[in-house]
């Protein structure tokens, strides 16, 4: 990359920098000229502080429900993916269930948390896998196979008249244009995984848990170490959702804009 | 219906084979599916209305905050939608951060948002009000995002013919980029209606409100050991709802959107 080429990317990064520092200063700022209790909204600098000095629990914390939310996220979105790879190769099957996914879309999985907790041990790190994948499944299913039936009818019929067999389509042609649908719910996928293992912890978890160190901090007051914990939880979140959007820019290099983001 | 029988059916294979993998079943873990429609038509303690009465009252109060939750969201969402449209410079500076507000686990916020709404609130809202705002949060994020796309969706070709009639931003706006928008906006709808009760059930859960579907939760799931089929009917209850609310957007998108929203969820 030349030296032009950075600064435009800097340029283009600058605004988001810039709200970030406004917003950050005017929080800082408000609370010290109205004197904010601290128990209400702790000072920006309180917050890093903490995430610094409490790093020796936070961080390993933070690690253990990251791992949750990412096995939770690698089994959801295969068995998403996989099981839109089954449904879509029975088109039939597929338009037929398809109202029933999104039926199911719409149920608040959350609401299913201490059951999984019940189901599997409430202190292993299983039962909030099972939460997250729950969560990542059907988004995930539900793209893919809409990524699979949008290939063009067109370039379909141009494959069949070269008698191109199925296997082939399906590699040349259903999944490259399913790949920006897939990778749209993998990221829907990695945001709600970390949630799902947060609010899994809720319902009872190991001690050494983001969620349930964030929920007892809460309950005595220590907002300051909850802040810095959900600090913790965001900045997980968001790496995760950034691996996958790099995981798209390196594999999906024929869309340039994406599906959505 | 094939689920009801697939999960009797899975209940005795592994009752009768006793597998242990992934999980124990015993009528704790997987109650019938009778066990569990008779504890709707029971009383939960003595002397008290039935399971189904105390529900439909619970389910009626979070319906009240996810609705409002939903119009709050879907209202400031689409503000930023049109917001972020007519300016690059703000679109740069804030999408990343309406993409990173989802990543805060919104359940360990909603104690602290709870604690700061609920004393600006007249009365009539205390409580629930804070939770309504709970669930905008999980709500404005799909709207925001979907009305932007739709709204930079509109045929650039219409929009030189507008621009060079002299149209004013404003009737560009109404006239051209908000109808290209509409199927992406209810697209967003759709996902926002489901989210709207998702907040409003993880809102209630740690601000400690009992009349709602999330305080049921937490009610029953302390029973689960000896009343397991109560927590289940609640989470039935719950994806009533759930399914409820998205089913009302679905029809007020046939009503609204003639057009065929293809592929833009």
């Amino acid at each position: 990359m030349t030296a032009k080429a950075l600064l435009a990317r800097a340029a283009q990064w600058l605004p988001a920098l810039v709200v970030a520092a406004v917003v950050i200063g005017l929080w800082q700022g408000l609370i010290v000229a109205f004197h904010v209790q601290q128990f209400l909204l702790p000072r920006p600098s309180a917050i890093a502080t903490t995430f610094w000095s409490d790093r020796h629990e936070l961080w390993p914390a933070g690690w253990y429900t990251f791992k949750e939310a990412l096995g939770g996220f690698a089994i959801g979105s295969g068995l998403g993916i996989l099981a839109a790879t089954l449904v879509g190769r029975f088109k039939t099957v597929g338009t037929a269930l398809m109202p029933v996914f999104i039926a199911a879309n719409a149920v608040p999985i959350v609401a299913f948390a201490p059951i999984a907790d019940a189901w599997f041990n409430p202190f292993s790190p299983h039962s909030k896998m099972a939460i997250a994948a729950v969560l990542c499944f059907l988004p995930v299913m539900v793209n893919t196979l809409r990524g699979l039936q949008s290939s063009s009818p067109r370039q379909i019929e141009l494959m069949r008249s070269y008698a191109a067999s199925e296997l082939t389509i399906w590699r040349r042609v259903r999944v490259p244009t399913a790949l920006p649908f897939v990778f749209t719910a993998l990221k829907i996928a990695s945001v709600l995984a970390m949630i799902g293992a947060i609010v899994g912890e809720y319902f009872g978890g190991a001690t050494s848990a983001l969620g349930v160190l964030i929920n007892s901090d809460a309950q005595i007051f220590q907002f300051t170490t909850a802040w810095a914990g959900i600090l913790t939880a965001s900045l997980l979140g968001i790496g995760l959702y950034l691996a996958v959007a790099v995981a798209e820019r390196g594999v999906v290099r024929w869309a340039p804009r994406a599906q959505g983001s | 219906m094939a689920l009801l029988g697939f999960w009797e059916l899975y209940r005795w294979i592994w009752t009768t084979t006793g597998w242990t993998w992934p999980f124990v079943v015993d009528d704790t873990s997987m109650p019938h599916i009778w066990t569990i429609g008779h504890a709707f038509f029971q009383p939960t303690q003595v002397n008290q209305p039935l399971l189904i009465t105390i529900l439909l009252h619970k389910m009626a109060f979070t319906a009240k905050e996810a609705a409002a939750g939903f119009a709050i969201g879907a209202l400031v969402g689409f503000g930023l939608g049109v917001l972020l449209v007519h300016s690059r410079l703000l679109q740069r500076g804030l999408l990343p951060y309406i993409v990173g507000s989802q990543t805060v686990p919104i359940l360990a916020i909603a104690p602290m948002v709870v604690v700061w709404i609920n004393p600006k609130l007249p009365t009539g809202l205390q409580g629930w009000g804070a939770v309504a705002v709970i669930a905008a949060y999980l709500t404005f994020f799909p709207v925001a995002i979907n009305t932007l796309r739709g709204l930079q969706s509109a045929d650039p070709r219409a929009l030189e013919l507008m621009r060079a009639y002299a149209a004013s931003r404003w009737s560009i706006l109404w006239k051209l980029r908000v109808p290209a928008a509409l199927p992406y906006v209810f697209s967003a709808f759709r996902l926002a209606a489901t989210a709207s009760v998702v907040g409003a059930i993880i809102g209630e859960l740690p601000s400690s409100i009992q009349d709602g579907l999330g305080g049921a939760i937490i009610n029953f799931n302390q029973y689960y050991t000896f009343e397991p089929q109560e927590l289940w009917a609640t989470n039935i209850a719950a994806a009533v709802l759930g399914i409820a609310f998205f089913l009302v957007v679905v029809a007020a998108e046939r009503a609204v959107v003639r057009r065929a929203p293809e592929n833009v969820a």
